[in-house]
């Protein structure tokens, strides 16, 4: 395989969740030490309060723990499985919320990026995947973007993407799916990069 | 009530499951379809990756540094306790227990009493009813307070389980540092300084275990945003053996596991990184000490 960072990284990676299965409690540790951040920001993006946001990102990493021993290698590896455990954490707490709070969706706090700047990349950003996929999503038509940003962040379905946007439900599901097929080129994009 | 989708209609709404934003009797037909489509099935995992992906569009929001060490140290302190607590290693878990379901609540129950008879006479109708009405009252206030107490109980409960589970992880903590400090086999890698003060590091390796044990002195202060990173400098280049911050006094602990054959390591180091560590060092290191058994 390839002699780049990304394969000893990835690595590292695959071993922190054998010992994870294995009952090393360290290795959660590290798994934290080296995704906490993104989880967080995830988190954070989709409730928009730091306190609702910690409680995600120690549901999330506890399930991490808990279910190691079922992760299978995907092609994202272990931080697409780590995402989508926080997206979906955290989409559960934003539908709690959103329950016990009877709001309406435009109620909710507005996500702290407003989604016309870019992600704030700093020096540990580093990360190519990260600014590619940044990139990605920038240059979606903006109709697309708002289409899997509201499915994404907000955990609405697309028959109320459709009621929001006052758009028919045949458009939200072509606008998700260009959206993903772009996004996923991209992706191939990178990993033919990596390679 | 079931919806017939063909294999183009379930591809167009594959997008909107990768994104979990089918409604129900849509999410139950494709699901069916999937069962039997290896085509559909591989056309939803890669977009379901790619929806993954959009999580690295989210702004970089870094927790509290203080908040985010105490959350890491309830977590690794309770996967400790639950590594220990169960012969059973954290296997096949209901996906409910992970979510952190609440403890349902105490609800109120609902007792039932049996409707009073309307007596003979007006009289005994009278007693009867304001013994109801009394008894009523008083077994009102009596669940109350049983409610009460219940309600308390389960805090203390909590609280009690809390400590307990953070006071088994520190235990468990402390005994395999005194075991990863104990074996037969452990080496030592003495770190000195390589500026004008005076930090220093001792690195304990026990190889058969793969425990590393670091302990740091006189470190000096991180500027906001930065933590120190450990590496394990091999042939193949630096590996990360997580980040840590000194307590004000300069003192610092940091324990991993990760094996490594004997003649793999070549030294130890400590570098000034922005906080979640770095895949590589990108400063020169505080403290560093070279290995080398054949030597």
């Amino acid at each position: 395989m390839g002699d780049g960072g990304a394969a000893t990284r990835a690595e590292p990676d695959r071993e922190l969740v054998r010992r994870m299965a294995a009952g090393d409690e360290a290795a959660l540790g590290q798994l934290y030490d080296r995704y906490s951040t993104l989880v967080h920001s995830v988190a954070m993006r989709v409730v928009g309060d730091a306190d609702d946001a910690e409680e995600v990102v120690e549901a999330s990493f506890w399930q991490a723990w808990r279910q190691a021993g079922r992760y299978e290698e995907g092609r994202g590896g272990i931080s697409t499985w780590l995402v989508m455990i926080a997206r979906s954490r955290a989409v559960d707490r934003l539908r709690a919320l959103r329950r016990s709070r009877e709001q309406a969706w435009e109620e909710l706090p507005e996500p702290s990026d407003a989604s016309t700047d870019g992600p704030a990349l700093d020096a540990a950003e580093s990360d190519e995947l990260r600014r590619m996929v940044a990139t990605a999503v920038a240059t979606l038509p903006p109709e697309q973007r708002e289409t899997v940003e509201l499915a994404y962040f907000r955990g609405m379905s697309q028959t109320e993407i459709a009621e929001a946007t006052g758009q028919p439900l045949g458009t939200v599901k072509t606008r998700a799916r260009l959206a993903l097929q772009k996004l996923r080129g991209a992706l191939a994009v990178l990993r033919e990069d990596a390679r | 009530m079931s919806l017939d989708m063909t294999h183009d209609d379930v591809q167009a709404a594959l997008a909107a499951e990768a994104l979990d934003a089918l409604d129900g009797p849509e999410a139950a037909a494709v699901r069916a379809h999937l069962a039997h489509c290896d085509d559909c099935r591989r056309e939803l995992e890669s977009l379901r990756e790619a929806a993954a992906s959009l999580a690295h569009a989210a702004p970089r929001v870094p927790m509290d540094a203080e908040r985010s060490a105490r959350l890491r140290s309830r977590l690794v302190a309770r996967a400790a306790a639950d590594a220990g607590a169960g012969a059973t290693p954290p296997r096949a878990v209901s996906s409910t227990d992970a979510a952190g379901v609440d403890a349902g609540a105490a609800g109120t129950r609902v007792i039932p009493l049996a409707s009073a008879r309307r007596g003979r006479s007006w009289g005994v109708g009278w007693l009867a009813a304001a013994a109801a009405v009394l008894l009523l009252i008083a077994v009102g206030t009596y669940a109350a307070r049983l409610k009460g107490r219940y309600d308390a109980l389960g805090e203390r409960y909590a609280a009690i389980d809390t400590e307990r589970t953070e006071l088994v992880g520190a235990l468990a903590r402390r005994d395999s540092t005194v075991a990863a400090l104990s074996g037969p086999g452990v080496q030592v890698i003495e770190l000195a300084s390589t500026q004008q003060r005076a930090p220093g590091g001792r690195m304990f390796w026990d190889p058969q275990t793969a425990r590393w044990t670091f302990f740091a002195h006189g470190l000096p202060a991180l500027r906001p945003g930065r933590e120190y990173q450990l590496w394990l400098i091999t042939p193949g280049g630096p590996v990360s053996a997580g980040t840590f911050k000194s307590t004000p006094e300069g003192l610092a602990q940091v324990q991993a596991t990760y094996p490594l054959p004997r003649d793999q390591l070549r030294a130890v180091a400590v570098t000034d990184e922005p906080e979640g560590g770095l895949p590589q060092p990108s400063t020169t290191p505080i403290i560093l000490g070279s290995y080398g058994e054949s030597e």
